[in-house]
């Protein structure tokens, strides 16, 4: 055999050896690709979520129906801060007040959710 | 297990930059259709076969012997399963078995019977070798220590590869050339002389190119690994590497020797000039080839221990240089520069005697005189005394934490002499041989973390300072270090005022962590890159200030401001007592109180206290007052010259202390 077309040969072999490999770690990355987008598709349609999150009750704002917390990480949504959250219904604000450590329930269709329930800890 | 492993690690680190030189060097040398020179080609083919399966069979082992590595027992290095797992499921393993499969594909090729009566098929059989034996050698600094060096993992990669791929084409291609040299130094090598004068030619200029590309990336590479000098006298990488750079001066002597001397003899292909000088020639080579042989040992076993960076350093010296020895001492100091002039004029020789020939043994000397007259003159000033901790890196970060550790450390063992705040003033140091040191002076620079650790640990002999070694744990040491770095940082603190000095970062703030109620812990750390106020506060004084910041914390939270207010008696139901109204939106500390109160009274003691701290990490300005409302448009002021600043390059402020 002519030397040139045996290496030619192996080059050949070479290149498709490591199309190949890319092809199959390519292949997989695709696929978890896929995998995540469909969770994350999943969290943005219009199914109903629900955490339950421990933090501390920084204001309470009754005419506006709004709630201020320090909470913890609520995962797939947000992480570790403060902000207000909308309330349920008025008597859920009435329950505690400023300084609280609280565990309360979080609910509803992003990014539509509110305080639908609310208990002191400790 | 080692021995074998470390054997192993030779042989194929050998062998694959033997097949790497072996390929480069035929073709460097080129097609030749003189009969010795075809000999000769097909022997070096025939060794690069040997060399191919020598690499496989080593590497064999090696995976063996990782693979017992990984289990933590002899025997996993039979078994299938563990050895699949190795292979597949680390990197290490994946690099192995690409390039075992290079490896097998490159022995199959050599041992096949092809053609190359052609040029094109010379050409593509040959460069086919050169290929995949770089190809095989290359991927090998993806498995080293050049894979786990962090951040810049890609460039210590290139430049480990680069590494190996310049030592596969030097040291691989001498073997084959002293073959060369002697098969044409024979009496019926002669048709080939010309051929191998031309190959050595080429080789040299080649050789000479891998050698600065060698030191070029085997400095940067040493820069990765080892980074210091301590990490170089004082680990066992740093040795290595040093004993490395000593056979390689040798090495390089003899191949300066090849190059300059023996190498320009060589011309005339007449039957009988420069015969001898190749002969010789050969000879050298081989010894240059013997030696580069040798460095792959100590290169194996640098493979297998652990880089300098990540060792505690021992140092070996009695004393270090430092230009912190010349602070306050102008004298030493104008000797120090008068040397170092001296010693310039001494290298200047060095180069002017390099470049003009006809001068150069009187040159050298001069140049050896006022080098050695240079660095007598200016290194003994720079002598600080050291100790073999001196270099250790504390085990212990700079945290609130660590620091009121180390204070009560301090207390039960050390105020005695020093003092309750680090005078030096106790009563038991009085009638001491040395007056007890006043640990808040400003002598951070000329004495590391790691003095002050062997001081602690061993004592000052004829000083009375005794050592603590039996008593204070290791930590425990490193905790009295922190708590001694806050207690003289804070009394420099002192003079820290409200106004920000531009460009002056020397102040850090020592991390904390802290929770707001039951959310989960965070530290200061965590908001590098916008401006922190810490506001160490007391109820009820500081009622009219927290109401005051509450009510324009929109306008700090514009500015990149981050309040964090810590109640000074620690009150876990400090958000309930300052109470609905205002609004107090910003952290308030519940959990970690206590320790941050502790540790920042160092730098300030007030009933109410307000520490900024810029976007690195360090504390710019200190506000000491009642809690009464103040301007507030004095610390936007501050918070936007802070705001306008330039970040400098070495982002973060040293975690421990130095």
């Amino acid at each position: 055999m002519r030397a040139w077309k045996a290496v030619l040969l192996i080059d050949l072999a070479l290149i498709v050896g490591v199309g190949w490999g890319y092809a199959f770690w390519g292949l997989r990355e695709g696929r978890l690709e896929r995998e995540l987008s469909e969770a994350r598709a999943a969290a943005a349609s219009g199914i109903e979520r629900r955490w339950v999150v421990e933090g501390v009750v920084r204001a309470i704002f009754p005419e506006l129906g709004v709630i201020v917390l320090t909470h913890g990480d609520i995962p797939g949504y947000m992480p570790a801060m403060t902000m207000g959250f909308r309330v349920a219904s008025p008597k859920i604000q009435e329950a505690v007040s400023v300084g609280d450590a609280v565990r309360f329930t979080l609910q509803g269709v992003l990014p539509n959710v509110a305080v639908t329930t609310i208990e002191k800890i400790k | 297990m080692y021995a074998l492993g470390l054997a192993a690690r030779w042989l194929h680190l050998a062998s694959s930059v033997l097949l790497v030189g072996a390929a480069a060097m035929i073709v460097m040398a080129g097609r030749s259709d003189r009969a010795t020179a075809q000999r000769w080609e097909r022997r070096v083919l025939a060794s690069a076969w040997i060399w191919a399966l020598a690499a496989l069979a080593s590497g064999v082992v090696i995976v063996g012997t990782q693979t017992a590595l990984f289990e933590g027992r002899a025997a996993a290095a039979f078994e299938p399963r563990a050895i699949g797992q190795m292979l597949l499921e680390t990197q290490a393993g994946r690099v192995w078995l690409v390039r075992a499969g290079i490896l097998t594909i490159l022995a199959v090729f050599l041992s096949l019977h092809v053609s190359v009566e052609r040029r094109a098929d010379w050409r593509a059989a040959r460069g086919e070798v050169a290929m995949l034996a770089v190809a095989a050698l290359l991927p090998l600094a993806a498995s080293g220590h050049a894979a786990a060096v962090e951040p810049d993992t890609a460039r210590a990669i290139a430049s480990d590869g680069l590494h190996v791929l310049a030592a596969g084409i030097w040291v691989g291609g001498l073997v084959p050339l002293a073959r060369l040299l002697r098969a044409a130094a024979t009496e019926e090598g002669a048709d080939a002389r010309p051929y191998a004068v031309l190959a050595a030619r080429r080789f040299s200029r080649t050789a000479l190119a891998m050698i600065v590309l060698l030191a070029a990336t085997g400095a940067g590479l040493a820069i990765f690994h080892v980074g210091s000098v301590a990490g170089l006298v004082g680990t066992s990488y740093g040795r290595l590497l040093l004993g490395k750079l000593a056979l390689l001066a040798l090495a390089l002597a003899i191949a300066a020797l090849n190059r300059s001397v023996l190498l320009a003899r060589l011309g005339g292909d007449g039957p009988t000039v420069g015969r001898p000088a190749m002969r010789r020639l050969s000879g050298f080579v081989l010894v240059e080839a013997a030696l580069a042989l040798a460095i792959l040992v100590i290169v194996a076993a640098m493979n297998v221990t652990p880089p300098a960076r990540h060792e505690p350093p021992v140092w070996p010296f009695t004393f270090r240089l430092s230009f912190a020895a010349l602070e306050g001492r102008a004298e030493e100091a104008t000797r120090a520069l008068i040397g170092s002039q001296i010693g310039i004029v001494g290298l200047v020789a060095l180069i002017a005697g390099l470049a003009m020939r006809a001068w150069r043994l009187p040159l050298a000397a001069v140049a050896l005189a006022s080098l050695g007259a240079g660095a007598g003159l200016a290194l003994p000033p720079l002598a600080i005394d050291a100790y073999p901790t001196t270099y250790l890196r504390p085990s212990v970060p700079y945290q609130a934490g660590a620091i009121v550790a180390g204070a009560a450390l301090y207390q039960a063992n050390c105020a005695g002499c020093h003092g309750p705040r680090g005078a030096g003033d106790g009563p038991e140091g009085r009638g001491l041989p040395r007056a007890p040191a006043d640990l808040r002076a400003p002598h951070t620079a000329q004495h590391t973390a790691g003095d002050l650790f062997w001081w602690i640990s061993h004592g000052i002999p004829g000083s009375g300072m005794p050592g603590f070694a039996s008593r204070l744990g290791e930590e425990q040491c490193w905790e009295l270090i922190n708590y001694l770095r806050a207690l003289s940082a804070g009394y420099a603190a002192r003079n820290m005022g409200p106004t920000v000095e531009r460009d002056r970062r020397w102040l850090v703030a020592p991390d904390f962590t802290f929770a707001v109620g039951p959310t989960p812990p965070r530290a200061l750390k965590d908001f590098r890159g916008r401006t922190v106020l810490v506001v160490l506060y007391a109820l009820p004084g500081s009622r009219a200030r927290m109401s005051q910041l509450a009510g324009r914390e929109g306008t700090l939270a514009m500015l990149g401001v981050e309040v964090i207010a810590v109640p000074i008696d620690a009150d876990p139901d400090a958000i309930r007592r300052l109470g609905p109204d205002p609004r107090v939106l910003f952290p308030v500390v519940t959990q970690g109180a206590e320790t941050i109160v502790a540790a920042y009274r160092l730098f300030a003691v007030a009933p109410h206290v307000e520490l900024l701290v810029d976007r690195q990490g360090y504390v710019r300005a200190i506000t000491r007052g009642s809690g009464d409302a103040a301007d507030l448009d004095a610390l936007v002021a501050r918070v936007q010259q802070l705001n306008a600043e330039k970040i400098a390059a070495e982002a973060a402020p040293e975690e421990h202390v130095h």
